[in-house]
């Protein structure tokens, strides 16, 4: 087992001129330009990386970043990576991992529209998740503050006892 | 899945609805294409719970996201404390005392048994077996006495399981009553294993799931096991002390709801197994860090990132946690199993099927909305 996991690695450093963080046993972490990521999950599928544990974005509202991280799990290496990489904040676009990962990254990449309003380039279905007859800007952004949309939004003044909530 | 369900509508043809008020559904909705007695296509409706945990949390400390974390499966908050309590841990950099690790173990197995034995009684009402569901709701109570005695919750422990190890020691009648309660659970696991004409006819060959496509539609837990996979979290990256206490992985070839059924059935038993061993090595000792007895809500979480898996009674769990510095984490992704387990293997498996056959694909899942939705 060994042996392998010290392979994987190597492999990864020559072949795509990356560096991996690793932490701990079984925790890699590695960063990547958008463009390469297809090319490099790819890889990973093919390297024994056969299940997306998930999707998650992290919203760097100062940097004006969306950091995409893709977790990855192999059951022959026993290891989990975790591939990030940044697409700008303002016009959110990747390419969608479904050709590799199928319905499983379908219905990640799904609820990160929904929830961040990332557009993810061939995934067929990004229909409304969660919310239903939602109109506002996405959710999970930072600069959304729920408490303000709330009282601008439903507020009503003339109710003396929403005052109590909402003042 | 979009195509399938523009098909030209046939006279045969008709929708319905299963759930989001059906007595057994949970809040989750399936939108079934229907033809004649068979489902041409589901579409699931989620959305029922949406809370926003994830959100949430980042508006918290790790002191307040302990007792929110509790919400996040109704049926086994105490896993989902652990899981939230490691990855604060692992970014504060603690080692937890060695009691604490054991109480934890304990806590959570004996929240997968209670959280079996409800799976064991929903699927018993789903395929029209009552009795089962009353047997199963009074058993779980013994387990629900336990949480009460150690942790004050019947149901949510309050943030029991902290950042740091656990909130508060055993009582000093804990280990007789548990080791009383595990006897109770062994009479539960008899009769669960009655061979039972209903339950072989209503989950044998229904709903079949294929390790190829159980790996492809993202399936984990119980489910990935039913169909053939030899795969535990906490087997594969152990946690706590699970490296040091003895147990077996049930794996069924299968892949129908009776399979995943036998997978619960077979999980008590290695959970009580877990439980007892976990009590006679219980070491002595303090039950949190130092640090944090007192819990401090200006406590600082340092910059970092980490991902955290737990097996829970359904699957992988994973909370993934970024944190600037700041007392409130900075990002929190919430991976819960039922996500994958309710949306696409739920779909794949309900297409073809018969309509009678609906409740018992669903309920062998053994799904809980509340992790899904978040």
């Amino acid at each position: 087992m060994a042996k392998k996991e010290i392979g994987l690695i190597d492999e990864l450093k020559n072949k795509f001129k990356v560096k991996p963080k690793i932490q701990g046993e079984r925790r890699i972490w590695l960063s990547i330009d958008s463009d390469r990521l297809i090319e490099i999950c790819k890889w990973f599928k093919e390297s024994g990386f056969v299940h997306l544990s998930s999707i998650s974005v992290t919203d760097w509202l100062e940097k004006g970043d969306y950091e995409l991280t893709y977790h990855l799990w192999s059951y022959d290496a026993k290891k989990l990576i975790t591939i990030k990489t940044m697409v700008s904040r303002n016009k959110p676009t990747i390419e969608s991992v479904t050709s590799i990962w199928a319905e499983n990254a379908q219905i990640h990449e799904r609820e990160l529209h929904e929830l961040f309003g990332v557009k993810f380039k061939g995934n067929k279905d990004l229909n409304p998740l969660f919310l239903e007859n939602w109109q506002g800007p996405a959710p999970f952004r930072k600069d959304f503050d729920w408490r303000n949309y709330v009282r601008d939004k439903f507020y009503n003044k003339e109710n003396e006892r929403q005052r109590v909530y909402y003042d | 899945m979009i195509e399938e369900m523009e098909l030209a509508p046939k006279e045969s043809e008709y929708d319905l609805y299963f759930g989001p008020a059906h007595p057994g559904s949970g809040n989750f909705g399936v939108k079934l294409k229907v033809d004649g007695e068979i489902v041409v296509s589901a579409r699931a409706d989620p959305g029922y719970l949406h809370r926003g945990f994830e959100k949430l949390m980042e508006y918290r400390t790790p002191i307040q996201n302990a007792v929110l974390s509790d919400r996040l499966c109704v049926l086994e908050p105490l896993n989902w404390n652990l899981i939230h309590a490691e990855a604060v841990d692992e970014l504060l950099g603690i080692e937890v005392p060695e009691r604490a690790k054991y109480i934890r173990v304990i806590m959570a197995e004996l929240s997968r048994i209670q959280s079996h034995i409800i799976w064991y009684g929903v699927f018993s009402k789903g395929t029209g077996f009552d009795t089962g569901f009353k047997m199963a709701f009074g058993y779980r109570d013994y387990i629900l006495d336990l949480f009460e005695l150690i942790t004050g919750g019947r149901v949510y422990p309050a943030g029991y399981i902290c950042p740091g190890g656990v909130r508060r020691d055993f009582p000093n009648n804990a280990k007789a009553k548990i080791l009383k309660v595990l006897d109770k659970m062994n009479e539960m696991i008899k009769l669960e294993e009655l061979e039972n004409p209903a339950m072989n006819a209503r989950a044998k060959n229904v709903g079949v799931l294929k390790l190829k496509d159980a790996i492809s539609l993202g399936a984990t837990g119980p489910v990935l096991r039913g169909s053939g996979m030899n795969t535990d979290v906490r087997k594969e990256e152990p946690y706590e002390v699970y490296d040091r206490l003895d147990f077996e992985v049930p794996i069924r070839k299968e892949g129908d709801a009776y399979a995943r059924y036998w997978i619960g059935v077979e999980e008590m038993k290695q959970s009580i197994k877990i439980v007892k061993q976990a009590l006679n090595e219980l070491p002595g000792g303090e039950v949190i860090d130092s640090s944090l007895k007192k819990p401090k809500l200006s406590l600082k979480i340092p910059e970092g990132e980490v991902y955290v898996r737990n097996e829970i009674a359904r699957g992988e769990a994973a909370i993934y946690m970024v944190s600037n510095g700041n007392i409130n984490p900075y990002r929190v992704k919430v991976r819960g199993p039922d996500f994958l387990h309710m949306i696409p293997v739920l779909e794949y498996l309900l297409k073809g099927a018969q309509i009678a056959d609906v409740p018992a694909v669903y309920w062998s899942l053994n799904i809980c909305p509340a992790d899904m939705d978040r």
